[in-house]
């Protein structure tokens, strides 16, 4: 009897001690678990930057070379954190008031991030080289209350891409003007381009859905060629809506009745609901037109080769040729007492060595400098395509940015749901809604207290 | 980690040793799932529940706004169009799914190994990850004669059918990847509950005559009750909650006719950053989720009791 209660005792007492294990390896795995989001090694010592940028693998492997070589300069030492889903991991880290030392992410963040009191303010003449930069580069870093909130670092223009051998098998030029681009896309879709003898191609691409606020951002470039503004700034620090001008109906009835709600195949299949990542017929060969960013350029001559397609400013709209312009800015984290060390970090990326490197693919990988912001570089020349002088001068003569001083993301998704709902309903009155975005916008301008 | 605290106050009163010592072991070895449930589960979600109330400003500090979220998002019109698509979404896809699941489950029940290749084979949808079975519906709905389906149309001289471009039918097209994706998992569920049924009273009902639809309405449906409500819960809560499907296909589009509940409340997180609104959005969805559940429950106990 005794033996026995002994041995279930000590069954027991087993059972504690692997129940305690089990326990205390559960709340290591927790503590473990909690500690991987925040750390950040070295990010006490002053001489070391922890550095944030919108990167997948590939770009990352680019920004190592550039931070190498920075390293290798100055002795600054970097912790550089590439990172996907950029925005909720920033969120994460502010609401522990820990931020990155140096961040690298768009322009068109620039509103939103001061807003949230993320950034330092920068004075250009702090920064060695930052006259350099063009006017029109720096112009897109100042905020609401006219101080610069971020460097410029690399900028790009859309611009489009056509197939060359559909062009010359259909006796077609590049089109440049919106009359001409729609011609072209008819013929592209209906006159069996590609010679298989069905009707499989269509005029060009676009990634119209409201997801991400995609159909704005590709609906931009013609809004502007059509003398149409989204918000316009009002002095003051003001703005207003300005999406129920007679510019904007009449672009956006353009577009609607010639790409959207006419001929079919003008338009891919499908763009109401596609976003870049889906939007693929241009590189799978079945459409001949894209209006797009050159980071596009590396994909494309990988999957249709340099030579089927070519580069061209985007066709003119009524009000001209302008197109939209985006690209990154260095960010400096608010509150981090590493000033010198941030600025010689700006310093070095823009100037005309930091950003060669940017600029240069080495083993295949995406360069992350497009257009250099430091006006003594030519693109074409660095990356020796001339194609980029094409995007260099789009970007400098004729293009625009969507404005960033104020949080632009609310009203970019806004634009983008009522342009997809437009284009999405073909009997719908244009005018009235509009009139009915642009009251949206005012709601967005106001709850900012931006609106005038 | 609270549940570590007993243990020694149960071995100073040795007169409820045994009792507190059984008590205490199934809890010991719950604790680390339990601390696990705690910090990655429920700690979010209490902070989600605060943030709600809250205007959220990571870094400058959150300022209390008391019920201004909810009134912000039950007024706002997309929402509110939200709920009639989730609504529409979530019963069309359940009930689809339930019908198409029994189905398949009184097709493929039995023993012979082909039927559990065959049962394999139905099943893998639910085991694939959303977002690829989202990018093969893409390609399967392709709006013209190159698709999948639009190419079966055109043999029978009909289409091409913009499944996902026409917000009339893009909700609908969505219905059914949806019912695709969750038929074999409640397959699986009436397969347990149908290998449960007393085979002799298919007997006797077949001695007695009885009809195939009289056998299923007085026999197997009775019987496959407890399936039947696990499965009516897990669809309840899924189709509330229903995001990917929408979000890898239509992405909400065209025009918003296939915004869910959740792809608003992800919107307005991640697009416009705002995540108050969204955590407001979060917990009003938790709310009638954990309302239908108690009522599904409820309902259960007492088809139970009777």
């Amino acid at each position: 009897m005794r033996d026995r209660r002994r041995s279930i005792d000590m069954r027991l007492r087993r059972v504690h001690r692997l129940a305690a294990v089990l326990a205390v390896s559960g709340l290591m795995f927790g503590t473990a678990a909690c500690d991987a989001g925040s750390g950040s090694a070295g990010s006490g010592d002053p001489n070391t930057l922890e550095v944030w940028t919108r990167s997948n693998p590939d770009s990352a492997a680019t920004y190592d070379r550039v931070f190498a070589a920075f390293t290798k300069k100055t002795g600054i030492k970097i912790d550089y954190q590439p990172v996907i889903n950029f925005d909720q991991q920033l969120q994460s880290r502010a609401s522990t008031k820990d931020l990155p030392d140096v961040m690298i992410n768009d322009t068109a963040l620039m509103g939103s991030y001061q807003s949230q009191g993320l950034l330092k303010p920068i004075d250009p003449a702090s920064i060695t080289g930052g006259d350099q930069i063009t006017d029109k580069s720096w112009s897109s870093t100042v905020g609401i209350d006219r101080k610069h909130y971020g460097v410029p670092y690399s900028r790009q223009a859309q611009t489009l891409m056509i197939r060359t051998d559909w062009l010359k098998k259909l006796g077609l030029k590049a089109p440049t003007t919106w009359q001409e681009m729609l011609s072209v896309a008819k013929a592209f879709a209906t006159k069996d381009p590609d010679g298989d003898g069905k009707a499989d191609t269509y005029g060009m691409v676009v990634p119209g859905s409201a997801q991400n606020g995609y159909a704005a951002w590709w609906g931009a470039s013609f809004l502007w060629q059509g003398g149409a503004k989204i918000i316009e700034s009002a002095g003051q620090g003001k703005y207003a809506a300005a999406m129920d001008s007679a510019a904007a109906v009449d672009t956006v009835t353009w577009m609607k009745d010639n790409l959207f709600c006419g001929r079919k195949g003008v338009v891919q299949p499908g763009a109401l609901t596609a976003v870049t990542s889906t939007a693929t017929n241009f590189q799978d060969g079945n459409a001949g037109m894209y209006m797009t960013g050159p980071y596009n350029m590396t994909t494309f001559d990988g999957t249709l080769g340099k030579d089927t397609y070519e580069v061209v400013p985007a066709p003119a709209g009524p009000a001209g040729g302008d197109v939209l312009a985006d690209g990154e800015n260095v960010y400096l984290g608010a509150k981090t007492g590493k000033d010198k060390q941030e600025l010689a970090l700006a310093a070095f990326l823009v100037s005309p060595e930091g950003q060669k490197i940017a600029m240069t693919s080495v083993d295949g990988h995406q360069p992350v400098v497009r257009i250099p912001v430091n006006s003594t570089l030519d693109a074409a020349k660095v990356t020796k395509d001339a194609r980029w002088s094409v995007v260099q001068k789009a970007y400098e003569d004729a293009s625009e940015q969507f404005p960033n001083a104020p949080d632009f993301a609310p009203i970019k998704q806004d634009t983008a749901d009522a342009l997809n709902s437009i284009f999405t309903y073909c009997g719908g009155d244009v005018r009235s809604q509009l009139k009915a975005l642009n009251d949206t916008l005012a709601g967005d301008l106001k709850d900012q207290d931006l609106l005038k | 980690m609270t549940a570590t605290v007993p243990a020694p106050a149960a071995r100073r009163s040795p007169g409820k040793r045994a009792f507190s010592k059984k008590a205490v072991v199934p809890w010991l070895f719950l604790a680390p799932g339990l601390l696990l449930a705690l910090v990655f589960k429920f700690w979010p979600m209490v902070k989600g529940i605060r943030l709600s109330f809250f205007d959220v400003r990571p870094f400058l500090g959150d300022q209390w706004i008391g019920l201004d979220n909810y009134t912000r998002v039950l007024t706002d019109h997309r929402f509110q169009d939200a709920i009639g698509h989730t609504l529409i979404l979530g019963i069309g896809q359940a009930v689809g799914a339930i019908l198409l699941g029994f189905a398949l489950a009184l097709l493929l029940e039995g023993q012979a190994r082909s039927l559990r290749i065959l049962r394999t084979a139905v099943f893998l949808p639910a085991v694939t990850a959303t977002a690829v079975v989202g990018e093969l519906w893409r390609l399967m709905y392709y709006p013209t004669s190159d698709g999948l389906l639009n190419s079966g149309l055109h043999l029978l001289g009909l289409g091409p059918v913009p499944f996902l471009d026409n917000p009339d039918i893009a909700l609908y097209s969505t219905m059914a990847m949806g019912i695709w994706i969750w038929a074999p998992y409640n397959m699986v569920i009436f397969l347990a509950g149908l290998a449960g049924v007393d085979r002799s009273l298919y007997e006797a009902a077949a001695m007695d005559g009885v009809s195939l639809w009289q056998r299923l309405r007085y026999v197997t449906l009775p019987a496959i009750r407890p399936a039947l409500m696990i499965v009516l819960t897990l669809a309840t809560i899924r189709g509330l909650r229903v995001f990917t499907e929408v979000y890898v296909l239509t992405g909400g589009g065209p025009a918003g006719s296939t915004d869910v509940w959740m792809t608003r409340a992800y919107t307005l997180g991640f697009t416009r950053n705002d995540i108050g609104g969204a955590s407001a959005a979060s917990v009003v969805l938790l709310c009638v989720t954990l309302l239908l559940t108690v009522m599904v429950n409820h309902l259960r106990k007492r088809g139970g009791a009777r």
